[in-house]
């Protein structure tokens, strides 16, 4: 038995979902609205104490990492391979998906959170906003959403983000000059991560990221969205945050 | 041909070198000093992602011609690459076990870099002429590498900032504390890369933060420690020392994360 809890195809919750779906795995999908606090409510900390998302229980097993998890579920499932076989292009694919994740998604997270979801959860009862915050188990993530819903980040913090994430852009667009892939010579999980974390850039980066500047990571993200399971995945999405992929359709 | 570029068997520099010993594979030691900078010097291998050294100060594997950083991936590399002692015992699930505690250690290593330095590397920063520093950091690359020397000299990490970050840390001793209390060792029953990367960089914090590792608060973690410096690859790779006091070598490392 294989039960995936998730949010939208975006970000973490989407890498499980791209992985297992490349895998060609089924698996019970249980959507958990994050905007909703879903994560932080009892049923779910049953699951996952920490109340993040996603979270992937295989039997008796818990999974809550999700770049780990996804190395497990190309380890644990038969299908094709997507990690590379040589030990090189396996240290490129995971430096990778530790850019994407340590320095690449805090910055963007940390303007999508200030544009997205602070103003979405902002318009509900302070008080309820607040008892919310409050049931969150990590202190970290407890931090974090305060200062998305009461929009306490600094014009310093938002501007060092954005800087970070024009850097971030130009450096990706020269690894993928140099390579077809982010591993290398084929497509894995490092290409999987990172289309979870950009394959809205050419919307919410329009000046920086786009076919003149940076065609590579352009072809990049078609290349992926043209998959049958990102496909797949991405039609498993319920709000306008992942209608965004329409986005990369050759015109 | 295996080179590895390393310092004092501290933190992320002792990582490789306990793995490689582990492995018992021959490598030549190109010993550098980054408190002198001598890894911007000419002749320094680099690249992409060496440059960019999410981890700000470390060290560089350099495998026929392959670089390798980042001292997590530097230890599953020498586990998948070389033959020897099995690093990542197990089954798809263990070994999932430790790169979850990877990433999580990936964070306390963060925090036990600032509090190293700013106990061992800032005084010596402070001696040092301002001038000459500053340009001697001027020219470290990318500007966020740059910006973790600097923050040691402008005053941020004063006694209310390290006391959260050692509040911090206890959280996530009180983890590790947790598992060791059921399994001798962090990713299941047998000995893992999960464990060189804890040893590496919690075995500082007796000295540096006794308030949050010691024999009452985290016994499990104290015995984990004494278990570790009784293997025989962990003694070899201690004994790289030029100092003698490895544990005091610090240098800038991961940036603690920006959302506070």
């Amino acid at each position: 038995m294989l039960t995936l809890y998730h949010w939208e195809p975006n970000a973490n919750s989407g890498k499980p979902m791209l992985a297992l779906a490349e895998k060609g795995v089924e698996y019970e999908s249980r959507y958990l609205d994050l905007l909703n606090f879903d994560q932080h409510q009892p049923e779910y900390l049953r699951i996952n104490p920490d109340g993040t998302i996603p979270a992937l229980v295989h039997g008796d097993r818990v999974l809550t990492e999700s770049t780990p998890m996804m190395e497990y579920i190309d380890e644990q499932f038969d299908g094709p391979a997507l990690r590379p076989k040589d030990a090189a292009s396996r240290w490129r694919m995971r430096w990778w998906m530790r850019f994407f994740d340590a320095y690449l998604a805090p910055s963007l997270s940390m303007i999508g959170w200030s544009v997205f979801v602070g103003p979405a959860v902002r318009q509900r009862d302070q008080k309820e906003l607040a008892a919310a915050i409050e049931r969150i188990p990590l202190p970290s993530r407890r931090v974090a959403w305060r200062k998305a819903v009461f929009n306490e980040f600094t014009a310093d913090e938002l501007e060092e983000s954005r800087r970070r994430v024009m850097f971030g852009i130009d450096v990706l667009e020269a690894h993928l000059t140099a390579h077809p892939w982010i591993a290398g010579e084929s497509y894995s999980l490092g290409d999987i991560n990172g289309f979870n974390l950009g394959y809205a850039l050419p919307l919410s980066q329009p000046q920086h990221c786009n076919d003149a500047l940076t065609p590579r990571i352009m072809e990049w993200l078609r290349r992926i969205y043209e998959r049958p399971a990102a496909r797949q995945t991405w039609a498993k999405g319920r709000t306008q945050l992942a209608s965004r992929i329409g986005m990369l359709e050759r015109r | 041909m295996l080179e590895l570029y390393h310092w004092e068997p501290n933190t992320y520099f002792l990582k490789p070198l306990i793995a490689l010993e582990e492995k018992e594979v021959s490598f030549l030691s190109r010993w550098f000093d980054p408190t002198s900078f001598e890894q911007l010097e000419p002749g320094f291998p680099v690249d992409t992602e060496s440059r960019l050294q999410l981890e700000r100060e470390g060290p560089l594997l350099v495998h026929d011609g392959t670089r390798v950083s980042g001292s997590f991936f530097m230890l599953e590399y020498i586990a998948e690459a070389f033959p020897g002692t099995e690093l990542y015992p197990g089954d798809a699930f263990r070994h999932y076990r430790a790169r979850a505690w990877g990433q999580v250690l990936a964070a306390i290593g963060a925090d036990v870099s600032i509090l190293g330095c700013a106990r061992h590397l800032r005084p010596l920063l402070e001696q040092q002429d301002r001038r000459r520093l500053q340009s001697q950091l001027g020219r470290i690359e990318p500007v966020e590498r740059r910006a973790a020397w600097e923050a040691l000299l402008d005053g941020r990490y004063d006694a209310r900032a390290l006391s959260a970050i050692a509040e911090r840390l206890a959280f996530s001793l009180r983890r590790i504390e947790g598992t060791l209390t059921g399994s001798r060792w962090l990713a299941g029953p047998d000995y893992s890369v999960a464990d060189i990367d804890a040893f590496a960089l919690i075995a500082p914090l007796p000295a540096l933060a006794p308030e949050v590792l010691n024999a009452t608060a985290t016994p499990r973690i104290v015995e984990f420690l004494a278990r570790m410096r009784e293997r025989p690859a962990v003694r070899r790779a201690l004994a790289y020392t030029r100092s003698g006091r490895p544990q005091q070598a610090f240098v800038p490392g991961a940036e603690p994360s920006r959302w506070g």
